[in-house]
C-alpha cells in the first residue's frame, strides 16, 4: 500500500469515525464556514452535510443573541492558537433551540493555509433542563417551607442546623446565614441546653424515640436570652445522611390570650358573686330593716309609757330599753353597710373603649351559641369611642344581658342575638336584642327588681344588679319589645362623664 | 322633747307597706299621744284623703313602698295642692333620697329605725309650720346663711360630700385626703352650722341649695 493509499484509507476511516460517534463534530475552515458536519450533527440540527458545507455558522446556526460571542470564540481560538470551551445554543432546521457545550481547537488548512477550527460538543440541553426544574423545584419547597407560619428547622445527626425557616428566623431573631452550621441547642435554655447532644447520641445508639413524632410543649429561647412556649414536633428523614425536621409554633401570644380570657372570666365571676351578694342584701337590708323599725318603735311605745309611771321599777327600766334601741339601730347600720359596700362600689373607673369593653364581654358571653343554633350579629359603631366606666361592672352587665337573651331564645323558630353600639352627643348607647317571645306585661314593670325572676332556676339578682350598676354610672338601662318580636336591652352611659364629682340628681 | 305642748288634736297618717311597722311606730305614737291613722299604701292614704281632716295634721310616709312610692305621693299632693306636712322614712345612710324628698318639699326625714326623740321632734317641727305650709325651709335665714359663709372652701367640699350621702371613707377617696381630716372637717361644719345631727344638717342643706 502506498502513501496515497494510506492517506485515502485513513481519510475513509476518519470519515468512518466521524459518521459513527454520537459526538456532533464540526470542522470549520478559518472564515467559519462548515468543512465537515458529522452525522451527529445532522441528526442533531436536521441539516444535511451537503446542503451546509461552505456556510458560514454565524449566518444560520447560531441563535441571534450570541452570533457576537460566538465569533469572538472563534476567533480567539484562532489567534490565541488555544483550545476553548464555550456553550451556545444551536438553532435546527425547524428552529428548535438545542444547547452544546463545545471543545474547539485550532487546526492549520493545508488548501487555504489558514487555521481553521475542529469544534467538538456535547448535547446538554436535556441535563441543562433537568438542572432547572431542579433548581426550581427546590425553590419550590423552599418557599413553601418560608411561607408556613410554623418555624421549620433542620438539623444533621450531629445536631448542627443545616436550613432555618423564615417564620423560624421571625421567632428567634437569628438569620438564617448566622446560624447554619450551629449548634440546634443555641435556641433552647438550660437543661436541655446542655444536654441536647446526648438526645440525639442516646436516640443514635439505641433508636429509642423519646421525641420525634410525638409533639411536646418545650420552652425555646430567643436570640435575646428571653424564652417562649413552643410547640415542638419532630420528624426525620434519610437523604443520604439522617436530617431531622423540627416544627416549633410559637405559643407565647395563644397563651397570653387564653390567660387574659380566664382572667375576664374569673373577674367577671367574681363581680357577679360579689354583686350577688350586695343584691341580696340590699334585699336583706330593706326587708330586714322594717321589723327592726317595728321593733324599736315598740319598745320607744313601751318606755314613753314607763315614763309616765311612778315606779322606781320603772324609770330603771327606762335606758335598757334606750340601750336596745342603740343595739337594734345598730344592726340596721350593719346591715345597710353590707349594701353600701357593692352599691357604693366607685371602683376602678378608667376611659375605656366601649367597643373592645363589650366586645370581650360579648365574646364569653356567647361561647356556646353556635351550638345553640344561634345567629350572632355584631353592630359596633366605630365611632362610639371612650367613655369613663368601671370595666368589670360594665362588663358584667353585658355578659348578664346576652346571657339572657340567649335563654330567652331557647325553643325560639327564629335566633339572633345582635350586639350593637352607638352614640350621640350625650350618651353611648349598647343594645342587646333577641327574637326570642318578649316580655310579658306583668313581668316588664318589675324586671328591674331584685328576686324577680321568669326563669326556672333564676335567683332574679342578675337584672336588678345591672340597674345598680348602671345607675351608679349616672346611666340608664330600659327593656323594650320589639315590633318584630323579641326585646331588647338598651343601656347608655353619659359621654362625657368625665367628672367624678357628679351629682345624685 | 317638750311635754308640755302635747296636746290630744294633733294627727298623724302613717303610711307604710309593712305591717309590723305600721302597728310598732302607731303604738309610739299613740303614747306620745299623737292620734295616728296608717294606710297600707299610697293608694289607700289617696282614696281616703278627701274624708280626712288635713289641721294640724302630718304624714308620715315611707320613701321605698311598692305601688306609688313615697316622693311620687308627697309629688301627688304638691300637684292637688293639699296643704299637708310631710316627713319621709328612709333608710339609714341613704341622704340622696332624702335630699330629694327635702327638695319636693318635705319639712323632715326620718331614718329607719328611729327613737322616740327623733320621730316626736319632727313631728312637733313638722306641726308648727301647719297648717298654712309656708316652708321655713325655702327661705334660708341671714343667721343660717352667716353660719354657712364661715365655713372654708374645704369645709364646704365636705359638706357637699355628706349630703351627696357619702361616707368619710368615700369622701377622703373623693377629694383625695385621709379619713381623719374628714372627720375632723364634719365635726367642724357640724359645730359652726350649728347643727345637731345629720338630719339637720341635710336639712339646712336643702334650705341653702346644695346638693342640687
Amino acid at each position: 500500500m502506498d502513501k496515497d493509499e494510506r492517506r485515502s484509507l485513513g481519510d475513509r476511516f476518519v470519515d468512518e469515525i466521524l459518521d459513527t460517534v454520537e459526538t456532533p463534530i464540526a470542522l470549520l475552515d478559518g472564515d467559519g464556514s462548515i468543512l465537515r458536519f458529522n452525522h451527529a450533527c445532522e441528526t442533531l440540527t436536521d441539516y444535511n452535510e451537503n446542503d451546509v458545507v461552505g456556510k458560514k455558522v454565524w449566518d444560520f446556526l447560531i441563535i441571534d443573541d450570541e452570533i457576537e460571542a460566538v465569533r469572538q470564540v472563534f476567533s480567539k481560538t484562532q489567534t490565541e492558537n488555544v483550545p476553548t470551551h464555550f456553550t451556545n445554543y444551536w438553532k435546527t432546521k425547524g428552529g428548535k433551540h438545542r444547547l452544546i457545550q463545545w471543545s474547539n481547537k485550532t487546526v492549520r488548512m493545508p488548501k487555504s493555509s489558514t487555521v481553521g477550527v475542529l469544534a467538538t460538543g456535547v448535547d446538554i440541553t436535556h441535563l441543562k433542563s433537568v438542572e432547572h426544574s431542579l433548581k426550581e423545584s427546590q425553590e419550590y419547597w423552599r418557599s413553601t417551607i418560608n411561607a408556613s407560619p410554623i418555624s421549620i428547622i433542620t438539623i444533621n445527626d450531629s445536631g448542627l442546623i443545616l436550613t432555618f425557616s423564615k417564620a423560624a428566623e421571625e421567632t428567634f431573631g437569628y438569620s438564617e446565614k448566622e446560624l447554619v452550621g450551629q449548634n440546634i441547642n443555641v435556641l433552647m435554655p438550660e437543661p436541655h441546653h446542655t444536654r441536647h447532644d446526648d438526645y440525639i447520641r442516646h436516640y443514635l445508639e439505641t433508636g429509642e424515640k423519646r421525641i420525634i413524632g410525638k409533639a411536646r410543649r418545650v420552652k425555646a429561647k430567643r436570640r435575646d436570652g428571653s424564652t417562649f412556649p413552643a410547640m415542638l414536633h419532630v420528624s426525620e428523614f434519610s437523604d443520604g445522611i439522617r436530617i431531622f425536621v423540627g416544627f416549633i409554633e410559637d405559643l407565647s401570644e395563644k397563651e397570653e390570650i387564653e390567660q387574659r380570657l380566664d382572667e375576664t372570666n374569673f373577674q367577671l365571676r367574681h363581680a357577679d358573686r360579689v354583686g350577688s351578694m350586695g343584691e341580696i342584701a340590699t334585699s336583706i337590708a330593706h326587708e330586714l330593716n322594717q321589723p327592726l323599725t317595728a321593733a324599736a318603735s315598740l319598745i320607744g311605745a313601751v318606755s314613753i309609757r314607763l315614763k309616765k309611771g311612778e315606779c322606781p321599777e320603772c324609770s330603771q327600766s327606762i335606758p335598757l330599753l334606750n340601750d336596745a334601741v342603740s343595739e337594734i339601730r345598730r344592726a340596721s347600720e350593719i346591715i345597710q353597710q353590707m349594701r353600701e359596700f357593692v352599691r357604693k362600689q366607685k371602683t376602678a373607673k378608667s376611659l375605656y373603649d366601649i367597643n373592645k369593653v363589650v366586645e370581650d364581654a360579648g365574646a364569653l358571653a356567647i361561647i356556646g351559641a353556635d351550638a345553640d343554633g344561634i345567629e350572632v350579629k355584631w353592630e359596633m359603631t366605630p365611632e362610639a369611642g371612650e367613655v369613663e366606666l368601671d370595666r368589670i361592672q360594665i362588663q358584667q352587665v353585658v355578659t348578664n344581658l346576652i346571657r339572657n337573651a340567649i335563654d330567652a331564645m331557647q325553643g325560639a323558630p327564629n335566633r339572633v342575638l345582635k350586639i350593637s353600639t352607638a352614640r350621640d352627643n350625650e350618651y353611648i348607647t349598647v343594645s342587646i336584642s333577641d327574637t326570642g317571645p318578649g316580655l310579658e306585661n306583668a313581668v316588664k314593670n318589675k324586671l328591674f327588681e331584685p328576686f324577680v325572676s321568669s326563669k326556672e332556676n333564676g335567683m332574679g339578682v342578675g337584672l336588678s344588679i345591672s340597674k345598680s350598676i348602671i345607675d351608679a354610672h349616672q346611666g340608664e338601662i330600659i327593656a323594650t319589645n320589639q315590633k318584630s318580636g323579641g326585646c331588647v336591652f338598651t343601656f347608655k352611659l353619659p359621654a362625657g362623664a368625665n367628672d367624678r364629682l357628679v351629682n345624685h340628681e | 322633747m317638750t311635754d308640755s305642748s302635747i296636746t290630744n288634736d294633733r294627727a298623724v297618717f302613717l303610711v307604710d307597706d309593712d305591717v309590723a311597722v305600721r302597728r310598732g311606730v302607731a303604738a309610739l305614737l299613740s303614747a306620745a299621744e299623737y292620734e295616728t291613722t296608717t294606710f297600707k299604701s299610697g293608694e289607700e292614704f289617696l282614696s281616703a284623703l278627701p274624708d280626712l281632716e288635713l289641721a294640724n295634721a302630718v304624714m308620715l310616709v315611707d320613701v321605698c313602698m311598692p305601688g306609688i312610692q313615697g316622693l311620687e305621693l308627697q309629688e301627688q299632693l304638691n300637684k292637688d295642692g293639699v296643704d299637708l306636712p310631710v316627713i319621709v322614712m328612709t333608710a339609714h345612710g341613704d341622704i340622696p333620697m332624702a335630699v330629694r324628698a327635702m327638695q319636693n318639699g318635705a319639712i323632715d326625714f326620718l331614718q329607719k329605725p328611729f327613737t322616740v326623740d327623733e320621730v316626736t321632734t319632727a313631728l312637733e317641727r313638722a306641726l308648727s309650720v301647719s297648717p298654712r305650709r309656708q316652708s321655713p325651709l325655702k327661705d334660708a335665714s341671714p343667721e343660717l346663711r352667716s353660719h354657712h359663709q364661715s365655713l372654708t372652701p374645704r369645709e364646704n367640699d365636705v359638706f357637699r360630700e355628706i349630703v351627696g350621702g357619702n361616707t368619710n371613707k368615700e369622701i377622703a377617696r373623693i377629694l383625695a385626703i385621709s379619713p381623719r381630716t374628714v372627720e375632723v372637717h364634719r365635726q367642724k361644719i357640724m359645730s359652726k352650722m350649728e347643727a345637731e345631727n345629720l338630719a339637720e344638717l341635710v336639712r339646712m342643706a336643702v334650705t341653702l341649695n346644695i346638693g342640687e
